[in-house]
């Protein structure tokens, strides 16, 4: 929910890093840009301004630098990214909200067109009702749904964004028209949070981390994650338990330019698979709350062209894109 | 409540040793510094400065970034008041009686009084977060996008209150705002409109681009196609350089309603900090002995914004500390901030870490101390900057609103609005438009229409659902007093008028 | 830019505020049949508002041309054309420098100068200095204290 914030806010954590860059970087030659299509703060850019430190701190570039271009779910930044062709220096941020931002948005470039690096990180997808609800699983969930789906309101981020595809995957699986489902966007981190716990709406999607405090004060009850298998050491029932096909991550990645020799890539796989697997990459996944979600090369590929036909099915499903 | 007397007691008594105070005063320092530059608002100022605090043990960091929050916030309504060019859109208010105290030699007594209002808004806003936080925020989770909605209809009446003479012109200024508040994805369908194909304008027009083109950019324009024929004239002290008894007297009751308006609208979910601002300024103007200053710089136009623009900041940090909820930009960097001290605001922090909750509300009132004893010797240096030479003045403050405009946002499309909104502007004031409507519509339109229909929504097209909840059916009520109230005192007046 | 009582003559400029409205409530009208019907619970859809923004800029402009035929509205007092675009081609310059890759320094140091020049000072390359100096001075403060990015050209990339 947080990336739907216009003003710049919270790059804390990634600036404190990036404050502090150790200038003992050895190693690779390379000199990396990565390009965040966002404003200073939301999660691309904070992946970013993480992975500029842990890069340098780890010796697997030689330096990197974060370059912010903001707009429209990223789309903005990836139409200027596929234009530095060949480059091999390169790397853009970027998640599952892009996908589905480039349908909404009918932008003239497709990540398609660009050099698929790694998967980092992920979030599991939550569903919440408020504690007073009669819903009390996925279950009733589905079955209010079914009986009547214009009376079931769903809370969550943005229109066409991840919590908007999960609920259509969901009515979908449940077997009701996409399309007739209330879906109620809102922007901001706390405004749906509110609404869900005031019971102004039936049930709310977000990240798991968003929902955990309320969860655990017992002021909302979580019907399930929509995770593929349980996740070890969190107490919550997946989607999929309940009887529920519904798996969904919201992940992020980076690519590279389009282009690319395989030397070129090889090098920029190499650089991202040494930060990966170093200490302070492992640190910030820790202090941050991210999954991780470590994937690349030819399977991220292929992870990323499938994500690219779901999402495209849901949209059209549920309307947004015709 | 005696409990939290006690906590409060014990965080004080951590957050008062010597050099817990030096790190507040170095907060609010930087704060302060880094707020001033135009186009930084708080949020980026606390980003910016956040990495500062970490290398200090919890209780110095927490006191150091409640300072810096102050010092941000204090900074923003500094650019608004000397050069007219707002950091955020909750200062605008602010530059509208701000800048013309400022030219005309009363910037001191203006930045005092924001100051000092700051202060006072801040400490009663905190002695209620501290008290009542916990009650509070159980009531303001029950509003409903209705209330909301009518929330915002109140505002919306009492826009006309920045419409200067003409009804017909402060509309036409409203509506272009209005207009402007359309471009962009709709929130609700995920729709694109006014956008013409360009990618830069989905996410609509930055409020803080539009007020700075408007403001700062059409002043400059306007004041040097004035020059040959009425030169501008700033006097940067004229009288007293500190506020005079006559401005303690006007400014403690805005001081005051300011506070009462900020405090628990801030802590609406979805309350924000423009709100109360407008509210507090159309309030002033009604309540005014001196009606005929306003729009000329009239001090309460100033104390009441400031109080309410501080007050409302206290307040979202209600919501933010008892449900882990950020509601404003500022606020979700607090958070991220919060979660580097292992603070996980929320429903059980108060709880878990008293201590720490205790004592970030003691650097709070710390800190806003700390912001007064700063800032009030430092305003004779801040007025002296109004003594530049006019054209380097002005030259100075375009490239501050330039760089502004790119640091928020590196793109040429976003300096061409700038370069659009500073021309519109420039007409505007010299066909006697007023500016500051066009403002409140670009923040409220889009507000008031995502309330509206998320409310229709939920109730399924039933209209009713916007006059069921009590509140939204009394502030609607209150909407339509203010708006009829008028026309009816006038019509009163008249009649009186006819019969003497 | 008081309104003269007394002088109730009719103002061109007023007809052409009453067409510019138009042309936008037109603007926004066009695009609002544009826009696909959107089934949505709620009843009305995204072009509901810009209906009532077209009508009511459509009814303003009728309100300003009535004003104007009253005589209501004021002709604008002399202004410096000059001034006005020396200051507007700053502007410009800024923005063309910064699209082509000039760099913020340069880019501040044009806008700068050309301001100064708009209101009244001749000295062009002093006023340029100082925006040089200006603009590498926030150029450093942003860059190396804050860790945000400004556009770049020659003459940052030598920091």
């Amino acid at each position: 929910m947080f990336h739907s914030y216009k003003m710049v806010t919270g790059a804390v954590a990634a600036l404190l890093v990036a404050a502090g860059l150790s200038t003992g970087a050895l190693g690779q030659s390379l000199e990396l840009k990565i390009m965040a299509p966002a404003a200073p703060g939301g999660g691309w850019d904070q992946t970013a301004r993480a992975m500029q430190a842990a890069l340098t701190e780890s010796g697997a570039v030689k330096s990197a630098q974060v370059v912010n271009v903001p707009g429209a779910g990223g789309t903005v930044g990836l139409a200027q990214f596929v234009n530095a062709k060949g480059d091999g220096s390169q790397l853009m941020v970027n998640g599952f909200v892009m996908v589905g931002a480039i349908l909404t948005n009918k932008a003239p470039v497709t990540l398609a067109q660009t050099t698929p690096i790694a998967r980092l990180t992920a979030e599991n997808q939550a569903i919440v009702v408020p504690a007073n609800s009669p819903i009390k699983n996925a279950k009733d969930l589905a079955e209010a749904l079914k009986a009547d789906p214009a009376k079931v309101t769903w809370a969550g981020g943005s229109a066409g964004g991840t919590d908007h595809i999960m609920v259509g995957l969901f009515a979908k699986a449940v077997g009701v028209d996409p399309t007739k489902i209330n879906y109620v966007p809102f922007s901001g981190g706390g405004e749906a949070l509110a609404a869900i716990l005031g019971g102004k709406v039936t049930a709310g999607v977000s990240g798991y981390g968003e929902f955990e405090g309320q969860i655990k004060a017992g002021k909302l009850r979580l019907i399930g994650i929509a995770a593929e298998k349980p996740v070890p050491g969190l107490d919550a029932p997946t989607l999929k338990d309940q009887g529920i096909d519904l798996a969904i991550v919201n992940w992020r990645s980076v690519v590279a330019p389009p282009g690319l020799d395989e030397a070129q890539t090889k090098t920029l796989l190499a650089a991202i698979d040494k930060m990966v697997k170093s200490k302070q990459w492992q640190e910030t996944l820790k202090a941050k709350n991210w999954d991780d979600a470590y994937l690349s090369g030819e399977a991220f590929a292929t992870f990323l062209q499938n994500e690219q036909v779901r999402v495209a099915e849901v949209l059209q499903s549920i309307g947004l894109v015709k | 409540m005696l409990d939290s007397v006690f906590a409060l007691a014990q965080g004080f008594s951590v957050a008062l040793e010597p050099t817990k105070l030096l790190f507040a005063l170095i907060g609010v320092f930087l704060g302060t510094a880094v707020g001033v530059l135009p186009g930084i608002g708080p949020a980026l100022t606390v980003a910016l400065l956040l990495p500062v605090t970490f290398k200090l043990d919890p209780t110095g960091s927490l006191i150091m970034f409640a300072g810096i929050y102050y010092g941000g916030m204090y900074g923003g309504s500094t650019t608004s008041i000397l050069i007219n060019t707002p950091g955020e859109s909750a200062s605008m208010i602010t530059a509208l009686e701000g800048n013309k105290m400022a030219k005309a030699g009363r910037g001191g007594p203006a930045l005092a009084t924001s100051a000092v209002g700051s202060f006072v808004a801040g400490l009663i806003a905190t002695i209620g977060l501290a008290l009542f936080a916990p009650w509070l925020v159980e009531i303001a989770i029950q509003f409903g996008p209705a209330d909301y909605f009518a929330l915002m209809i109140v505002a919306f009446v009492t826009v006309s209150a920045t419409f200067g003479d003409s009804p017909l012109r402060g509309l036409t200024s409203l509506f272009i705002g209005l207009m402007l508040g359309l471009v962009g994805i709709d929130a609700l369908s995920g729709q694109a409109r006014l956008t013409f194909g360009v990618p830069e304008l989905l996410d609509g027009v930055e409020v803080t681009t539009l007020a700075v083109g408007l403001f700062a950019v059409g002043e400059a324009l306007f004041v040097a196609s004035r020059m040959k024929h009425a030169p501008e004239t700033i006097e940067p002290v004229r009288g007293s350089l500190w506020m005079t008894r006559e401005d303690w007297k006007r400014s403690w009751k805005p001081w005051l309603r300011g506070t009462a308006l900020g405090f628990p609208i801030g802590s609406l979910p979805a309350g924000g900090a423009e709100i109360p601002t407008f509210l507090s300024y159309t309030i002033e103007k009604r309540l005014t002995k001196h009606p005929e200053e306003f729009g000329k710089g009239a001090i309460e136009g100033v104390a009441g914004p400031e109080a309410a623009n501080n007050a409302s900041a206290a307040g979202t940090l209600m919501p933010l500390l008892t449900l882990g909820l950020p509601t404003s930009a500022t606020a979700a960097i607090l958070l991220a901030g919060f979660q580097q001290y292992g603070l996980n605001p929320g429903p059980l922090l108060f709880a878990e870490r008293p201590d720490l909750v205790w004592g970030l509300i003691a650097s709070l009132f710390i800190a806003n101390a700390m912001l007064v004893i700063l800032n009030l010797p430092l305003i004779g240096l801040w007025v002296r900057l109004l003594a530049i030479p006019q054209p380097w003045l002005y030259a100075g403050i375009l490239v501050f609103a330039a760089m502004g405009t790119i640091a928020a946002n590196p793109s040429p499309v976003e300096l061409v609005m700038l370069a659009v909104f500073g021309l519109l502007g420039f007409v505007m004031r010299r066909y006697d438009y007023p500016i500051a409507p066009m403002v409140v519509g670009l923040i409220l339109g889009p507000m008031a229409e995502t309330q509206l229909r998320r409310a229709l929504q939920i109730s399924l097209g039933d209209p009713m659902a916007l006059i069921e909840s009590p509140l939204a059916a009394t502030l609607l009520a209150i909407a339509a007093l203010a708006l009829v109230a008028p026309l009816l005192f006038r019509g009163l007046s008249r009649f009186k008028a006819d019969e003497d | 830019m008081t309104q003269q009582k007394e002088d109730r003559r009719i103002a061109p400029v007023g007809f052409v505020i009453a067409a510019g409205l138009l042309v936008l409530a037109a603007f926004v009208a066009k695009d609002a049949v544009g826009m696909g019907a959107v089934s949505s619970y709620a009843g009305i859809g995204p072009s509901a508002a810009s209906w009532a923004v077209a009508a009511g800029l459509g009814l303003l402009a009728a309100g300003t041309l009535v004003s104007t035929l009253r005589g209501e509205v004021p002709t604008p007092e002399p202004s410096d054309r000059a001034a006005v675009l020396t200051i507007v081609a700053g502007i410009a310059a800024m923005i063309a420098t910064i699209s082509a890759g000039g760099g913020f320094i340069p880019a501040m140091a044009l806008l700068f100068g050309l301001t100064a020049r708009g209101f009244g000072r001749r000295a062009l390359a002093t006023d340029l200095g100082i925006g040089v100096v200006l603009g590498l001075i926030v150029y450093l403060g942003f860059t190396k204290l804050l860790a945000l990015s400004l556009p770049q050209g020659p003459i940052e990339r030598l920091f």
